[in-house]
């Protein structure tokens, strides 16, 4: 169970992006085993993704353990460690795969973010962990020097 | 009807009349003696109730003679007591209007002092009363003057306090709304001109930041 959730982790870096490709195998699996209809819409980064994954992962489902492995999976993403981080900006997925990269070089494997947006933050990034939040933003830097900056801005003013 | 014999009848009948003829002459000689009785009684009783008028108009007379003595010598005791009581009266009178007039001298004498020592009492009163109103009007002005004196600091200290907390939170006002200008300004002008490498370089700065601070453990 693991190695299945190890492999999927291996390029998912982001919480919707796990779920999304959750459901994406679900769909295959419930279409080749029991022949239903539903189907996800693909982009060509999920395809991409899904055609990489490898066949020992695909010979890992049958008819009989797709629901326990699927259930599995769920409860398991419960336990993995989640890094809630702010951004400024909408980044692209490419971005968030090279953040999501930079943070399991960073602070260990098996990381997934949950990413947010905050247009206030200006440059930088909020982090939210294990339910305590910090701001490692722009917009934190210039709360801190508040009076440094309020003073030299004064100079203007006089 | 049976016959009645005659004879009988009217000598009976005669012997009635004279028994009632005999009758009728005794009532009438007792009557007359009776009337020559009770004239002879009536003489006599007239002549003693003159007899008796006499002796008491005699007495009357006595009795009022003696009435008219004793009421002169009384008249002329009394006449004599009166007097005597008069000429005493009079001079328990005059005795007793002197010592009315002894009594209300002395009266006026002791209301006169009296009346003066009251007016130096009052007037010393009056004098004393003054004295404390005035030295407790004094002391009234000097703390109303320290008191308003006080107040008005406390005011103006209050104002002063208020003008500066007004000042403070005003200026702190317009400080955060030049961070919060600076902000938007950055904030717009950021977005322009960082690329995406610029942004993911301080995100990456962010997450090295909270590596060395060991914030993600």
């Amino acid at each position: 169970m693991d190695d299945l959730l190890t492999v999927i982790l291996q390029d998912t870096y982001t919480l919707s992006q796990f779920k999304k490709r959750l459901k994406i195998l679900q769909s295959y699996f419930q279409q080749q085993f029991f022949r239903s209809l539903a189907t996800e819409n693909l982009t060509p980064r999920d395809s991409q993704w899904f055609k990489s994954l490898p066949k020992s992962f695909m010979e890992s489902f049958n008819k009989d353990n797709l629901s326990q492995n699927l259930s599995s999976l769920n409860s398991k993403i419960n336990s993995t460690p989640i890094l809630t981080v702010y951004l400024p900006i909408d980044v692209s997925d490419e971005a968030l795969d090279q953040i999501g990269s930079k943070v399991r070089n960073l602070f260990g494997e098996n990381f997934l973010l949950d990413v947010k947006y905050n247009p206030n933050l200006i440059a930088g990034c909020a982090l939210t962990w294990k339910g305590i939040y910090k701001d490692y933003s722009l917009h934190s830097r210039i709360g801190e020097r508040k009076l440094a900056i309020l003073q030299s801005f004064k100079k203007f003013l006089r | 009807m049976p016959d009645i014999p005659l004879v009988p009848v009217a000598l009976t009948a005669s012997i009635i009349a004279g028994i009632t003829s005999l009758l009728y002459l005794r009532e009438f000689f007792l009557r007359k003696k009776n009337a020559r009785l009770q004239q002879k009684i009536s003489l006599e009783t007239r002549q003693k109730s003159i007899q008796i008028l006499n002796a008491a108009e005699m007495a009357e007379t006595h009795v009022i003679s003696e009435g008219n003595y004793a009421t002169q010598k009384l008249i002329s005791e009394f006449k004599v007591q009166l007097a005597d009581l008069m000429q005493n009266s009079e001079k328990s009178l005059d005795s007793s209007q002197e010592e009315l007039v002894k009594f209300l001298a002395e009266l006026q004498r002791k209301s006169e002092q009296f009346q003066q020592a009251s007016s130096g009492a009052i007037e010393k009163r009056v004098n004393q009363m003054f004295e404390k109103l005035e030295s407790r009007l004094a002391d009234f002005l000097v703390t109303t003057e320290q008191k308003t004196t006080s107040s008005i600091e406390l005011e103006l200290k209050a104002a002063r306090n208020l003008i500066e907390t007004y000042k403070d939170q005003q200026l702190k006002l317009i400080d955060e709304n030049i961070i919060a200008m600076m902000e938007q300004t950055l904030n717009i002008v950021l977005a322009k001109k960082l690329s995406l490498k610029d942004q993911l370089d301080l995100v990456y700065e962010a997450l090295e930041k909270a590596k060395v601070e060991k914030f993600v453990a």
